[in-house]
This record gives C-alpha cells, sequence and structure tokens, in this order.
C-alpha cells in the first residue's frame, strides 16, 4: 500500500522511464497521431486493430501502447478537422465547426498551434486529477444512482442539441434519432431482438465505428468531391512561423481553454459521457458565454480550443472510472479493461494497491506521452501536413480505403461496411435537408446507457416517476435541462418573430 | 448566383415529414410488435416505441411552421458524386470476401475515381498501385492482420 504521493509518484516514474515502456509509449503515440490524422480511422478501430498484439506484451507496456493511441489520436485529430473539414475523430467533430473556418482564413497553423498547447493543458490537468483526486471521485462516482446517471445524460444531450447552428428542435430530434439506432439489436433484459428486420448482424446492434465512419467519413465525401479544389491548404500558415499566435490569441483562448479542461475533467469521469459530449458540451457553453456568438462557425478561436482542451482532459479523466472503479465509459475502455483481464488483473478499487507499478506507472507514461505528443504536433507538424496535402481527388480514394478497410477490419464483416453505405446516404440527405448530423452520433452512444439506467431507476423505484426529483442531485440537473430546454423555445420563437416581421406574408 | 425562393419552405417541410414517417414507423413497430411491459419493469419496446412517438411529433413540430413560412431551394443532390462514393464503399464491400483486400481496395479505387468531374486515367492507375501498397504495408505488414490480400473462387 502506498500512502504516500511521493512514493508513488517515484515508482510511476521509475516504472515509466524504463526503456521498453518509453518506447511503448512513443509508439502508441505516433501511432495515434498518425491514426488521428488520417480521417475516417478512429482510435476505437486503431485500438481494436492493436489489440491482439498486445498478447505478446507484458501488461504494463501494452496499456502504455493503448493508452498512447488512444490520447494521441485526439492530438491528431484536430489536425484533419481544423485543416480538411474532416473530423480524425468522431471527438474532433467539433473542432471543425470552427478549426476549419479559421484555416480557411490562413490561420490553419495558429488553430494548430492553438489546439495543441490547449490540449497539452487538458491533458496535463486531467493526469494531475487522476493522480490526485482518482480515489475522491470514485467514491464520488459510486454515490450517484441510476436516476443521476439518466439525469446527466438527458443535460448532456439537450445541450448537445443546442449546438446546431440552425433548430434546436432538428437538434434534438436528431439526437431521438440516434437514439432510436442506438436501440437497434438485442434487448438488454430480455434478449428480445428489437428493430434487427431479422438479420442476425444486427442483433449486437449497429455498429459505432460504421455509424461514425458513414455519417461524418462518406457523407462530408460526397459534398466535397466537386468544391474541394486541390491544394486549399495554405502551406504557408503550417510554417513555424506562421503557428505562433498572436498575443490576442493567447488572450482570447486562456479562459475557454481553463472551462474546457474543467468541463472535460469532470464530464470524462463519467461512465458514458467520455470525450465526444466534453467536446460537444464545452463548445455550447463558449458559445453561450461568448458576447458575440455569431462569430461561432466562422472561425472563432475559443470554438477550436476550448473543445480540444476539453476531449483531452476528458480522454485522461476517462481512466479513473476504469482502472478505479472498473467501470469503462466507453467501448475504447473497454477494451482497455480487456487487456488487463487477458493478463489477469482485475481493474477495480484493488487495482491501485495490488498493482501499484501499473497504474502509477501509466499515469507517468501519461505525462510522457503528452509531452511527445507537443513534439510531435507543433515542431513536426509539417510532417502531418503533407499527409494532409495530397490532392483531393486522390485523397478521398485513399480516404475511402481506410474507411472500409477500418470497418471491415473491426469484425471482418462486410456486413459493417455495408451499413457504411447506408450511413453515408443518411450523413448526406442530412445535410442536404440541414438536419445536424452530430447530435445523432452522440444520441446514438448515449442511448443505450440512457435506456439502461432509466429502467434500472425504474425497477429501482418501482415504477415511480418522481424518483428523478426526489433525489437532490438528478432534480437539479433535470432543473437545469428544462431551463435550457425553455431558453431554446424561447430563442426559436423569437427568431420566428423576428422573421415574420422582415418578410411580411 | 441568386438564391431561388419558393413561397413554402420545402426543405424543412421534406425534414420533418420524413422524420414523422420514420418516427410514426419505428413507434408503431414497436408499440405493436414488442412487448411492453410496465413502467416498473420495462419491456423491450416501451422505450424505442416512446421515442418513436416523441419523434414523430418533433416531425410535425418541424413541418408545421415550415407550412407558412418562405423558404430557399434546396440546394442540388450530387448524384454523380453520390453514386460513385457510396457506389466505391459498395464494390469493396462486394469484393471483399470473394476475392480479398487487394482486389476489393482497386474495386473501390476505380469506382471513386468516377465520382470526379473528369476522369484523370493516370491518377486511377496511381491509386490503384499505391493504394493497395499502402493497405498491405499497413495492414499486413505493420498491423499483421490474418486477413487474405488475395483469395480466389467463393
Amino acid at each position: 500500500m502506498i500512502d504516500n504521493v511521493f512514493d508513488a509518484l517515484t515508482l510511476g516514474l521509475a516504472t515509466a522511464f524504463t526503456l521498453e515502456n518509453l518506447l511503448f509509449c512513443l509508439l502508441g503515440v505516433v501511432l495515434g497521431t498518425l491514426i488521428g490524422v488520417i480521417p475516417g480511422v478512429g482510435a476505437l478501430a486503431a485500438i481494436s486493430m492493436l489489440f491482439p498484439v498486445t498478447f505478446y506484451l507484458e501488461p504494463t507496456p501494452a496499456l502504455i501502447m493503448l493508452a498512447g493511441i488512444w490520447y494521441g489520436t485526439s492530438y491528431g485529430g484536430s489536425t484533419a478537422s481544423i485543416l480538411l473539414n474532416i473530423p480524425g475523430t468522431p471527438a474532433n467533430a467539433v473542432a471543425c465547426l470552427d478549426g476549419y473556418p479559421m484555416a480557411r482564413q490562413g490561420r490553419g497553423g495558429v488553430a494548430l498551434f492553438m489546439t495543441t498547447a490547449g490540449s497539452f493543458v487538458g491533458g496535463t490537468f486531467g493526469i494531475i486529477l487522476m493522480m490526485l483526486f482518482a480515489p475522491l471521485i470514485a467514491k464520488y462516482a459510486l454515490s450517484f444512482g441510476p436516476a443521476e446517471y439518466f439525469a446527466l445524460m438527458v443535460l448532456g444531450l439537450v445541450s448537445a442539441s443546442t449546438i446546431s447552428s440552425g433548430s434546436a428542435i432538428k437538434g434534438l430530434a436528431m439526437v431521438v434519432l440516434g437514439i432510436i439506432v442506438g436501440s437497434v439489436g438485442l434487448d438488454l433484459y430480455t434478449g428480445a431482438p428489437r428493430m434487427t428486420m431479422g438479420l442476425i448482424e444486427l442483433s449486437d446492434g449497429v455498429g459505432l465505428v460504421s455509424l461514425a465512419m458513414g455519417l461524418f467519413g462518406v457523407g462530408e465525401i460526397i459534398t466535397s468531391v466537386r468544391h474541394v479544389v486541390a491544394g486549399t491548404i495554405d502551406r504557408e500558415s503550417v510554417r513555424l512561423r506562421a503557428m505562433i499566435p498572436s498575443r490576442e490569441d493567447v488572450r482570447a483562448s486562456t479562459m475557454p481553454v481553463v472551462r474546457g479542461t474543467l468541463i472535460g475533467s469532470f464530464l470524462g469521469t463519467l461512465p458514458g459521457v467520455g470525450s465526444s459530449i466534453a467536446s460537444f458540451m464545452s463548445y455550447a457553453v463558449e458559445k453561450r458565454v461568448s458576447k458575440d456568438p455569431s462569430r461561432f462557425g466562422k472561425g472563432a478561436i475559443e470554438g477550436v480550443v476550448s473543445p480540444e482542451a476539453a476531449n483531452n482532459a476528458a480522454d485522461q479523466t476517462a481512466f479513473i472510472p476504469t482502472l478505479a472503479l472498473g467501470i469503462p465509459g466507453s467501448a475504447t475502455m473497454a477494451l482497455m479493461m480487456g487487456a488487463l483481464i487477458i493478463h489477469g488483473i482485475n481493474p477495480g478499487p484493488a487495482l491501485m494497491t495490488e498493482q501499484p507499478s501499473l497504474f502509477w506507472g501509466l499515469v507517468m507514461s501519461f505525462w510522457i506521452g503528452n509531452v511527445l505528443l507537443v513534439i510531435l504536433n507543433i515542431p513536426m507538424i509539417g510532417l502531418w501536413v503533407r499527409l494532409l496535402l495530397i490532392p483531393y481527388h486522390l485523397l478521398y480514394p485513399a480516404v475511402l480505403m481506410f474507411i472500409c478497410l477500418g470497418v471491415y477490419t473491426v469484425n471482418y464483416s462486410e456486413f459493417d461496411v455495408w451499413m457504411v453505405l447506408i450511413f453515408g446516404l443518411i450523413g448526406y440527405g442530412a445535410r442536404l435537408l440541414e438536419l445536424p448530423v452530430p447530435p445523432m452520433l452522440l444520441g446514438f452512444v448515449l442511448g443505450p446507457l440512457l435506456e439502461e439506467q432509466f429502467r434500472r431507476a425504474m425497477l429501482i423505484s418501482r415504477g415511480d416517476f418522481t424518483v428523478f426529483v426526489s433525489r437532490p442531485i438528478s432534480s437539479i440537473i433535470l432543473a437545469l435541462t428544462a431551463m435550457l430546454l425553455l431558453y431554446s423555445v424561447w430563442l426559436a420563437f423569437r427568431s420566428m418573430r423576428h422573421r415574420n416581421e422582415a418578410e411580411p406574408a | 448566383m441568386e438564391e431561388k425562393s419558393y413561397s413554402r419552405d420545402y426543405r424543412d417541410l421534406i425534414a420533418g415529414g420524413l422524420l414523422f414517417l420514420i418516427g410514426g414507423s419505428v413507434g408503431y413497430y414497436c408499440l405493436t410488435t414488442l412487448a411492453l411491459g410496465s413502467v416498473q419493469r420495462m419491456g423491450p419496446g416501451l422505450f424505442p416505441g416512446a421515442l418513436g412517438v416523441v419523434l414523430a411529433v418533433m416531425g410535425l413540430g418541424i413541418l408545421i411552421p415550415a407550412l407558412f413560412r418562405a423558404g430557399t431551394a434546396v440546394e442540388d443532390i450530387e448524384w454523380r458524386s453520390g453514386i460513385f462514393v457510396l457506389g466505391s464503399v459498395a464494390a469493396f464491400a462486394a469484393t471483399v470476401r470473394p476475392f480479398g483486400i487487394i482486389p476489393a481496395i482497386v474495386a473501390l479505387a476505380v469506382v471513386a475515381q468516377l465520382a470526379e468531374p473528369r476522369i484523370r486515367p493516370r491518377a486511377m492507375v496511381g491509386l490503384c498501385i499505391v493504394l493497395p501498397l499502402m493497405a498491405w504495408l499497413i495492414f499486413k505488414v505493420a498491423l499483421g492482420l490474418q486477413i487474405p490480400m488475395f483469395r480466389w473462387g467463393f
């Protein structure tokens, strides 16, 4: 048992600085950045592809490498989002909204520099939290019942759907559509197939990778083929000199990074919330606190740095429930847990006392990895950008190949590839009809958890709906949600009246 | 180019109508064919069924106001790139099992190139060589995945 933080730090550093662990950390973050930069291959696909490799490694370097890929993709993913408007990973989708307009204005280098800096701040803060408060936060999350989890997820979904620059009702409708798609498959409690249309392949549900790659990857390519002219990336803007942000940029980014870090650190610890929702939420917050929300979507720097700080902070704090409680917050975290279990290590509250060198070594490797990522993403950014400088007519077949191969190799099932086609069609259709797509992904990811918590809450309360308001934390969260909803209704009415005045019919 | 305007917002009309239809059919299917259970012990159909109804209502909420306001034209559908980009995914999906990874990638590359407004023969040949090579290097050599690069017969 380690009671002293300094003993823990020494042990962690001694573990992380062995040559083997350093090498696997470097390998993990390099692969993570590469996979993040290449649009259409997400962390989930990359980690599942590399999962078999870890069978041959010791548990500590195995986990260090997988974790490196995981947080490395968030760094690399923002590069593709900013320069190409294609999210490298779903968690970076928000960075497109303002990062791409910035790149269009020749400020791509500044956006990349500031997101890397923001990511580093977010990641570092997440690591500190993990070290100091892991036991505390774990205990806090333990006291949450299903009612609290349900309320929190509802708040997340509602706030996320207000991101859409169009109408809130369209965002909410897409969330609901996402939840419906997420409920396809065998029912968790009874095992009854739901909306599988008799297809055995759908009994495990719709694959997250297929859905994300179809909606974002393929849907985007269809609109981009004719519109993206070769060489739209401004080469000058990613020279080291052009990347240096002005004092103005730094000032405009400081508070958003702090807010993003805090939001991300908190949300990352909650199972099922994770880095995607953290980045969506912090974007929504920035838009709300901004003096001039109309700048968002047109290259507002705070709309890029805050979500990126948030998702990196969340990437780190996501390990807290996984390692401290044995509750994986996401599919990727479940894979990390799987790597531990294969090596005979039981993730849970006993992990920190039984395997202190693994836990603290991993934590310290996060820090080394984050430093390596700053080096990879600022002085060496040219290398990654060269990957993106390939003309679009050569790039999109390559992206399509990575999408197809990435999706195919998750389960070696061509059915998953057909699903990409269907979601590509849905993604393109939604774009034409101006229905926002990110809320759908969010609903899809959170839907099954939402249903599970709701059903569990109903089971415990014997079908009494007041459980959501009688418990203080959940009632506060739901009240916040209701306020947010009323606010968007008010906004909608105001804009409708405004429009009617402008164009008397 | 001047944006065409219509007396009704057809974009939201279509969007709301589609969401209404999807929600309605999901709601109808779940509430009629799946077990609903009680609120305390919810059956498999209750949650998605209720959401289907919510989605249908929201669809109406998008559709009805759109009837009473002017709108702009839906942007032109990119038939060509849509068909060939989706077609390239289909080409991969259809060929990967019978023929293996490399023929599937070649099929994907050829079909994907047709999405371009003009065909570039050199780019097409280049892609057909480079993409399979890349896939082989990354997925076979670097990652060591056990996937057949070529496969003959069914």
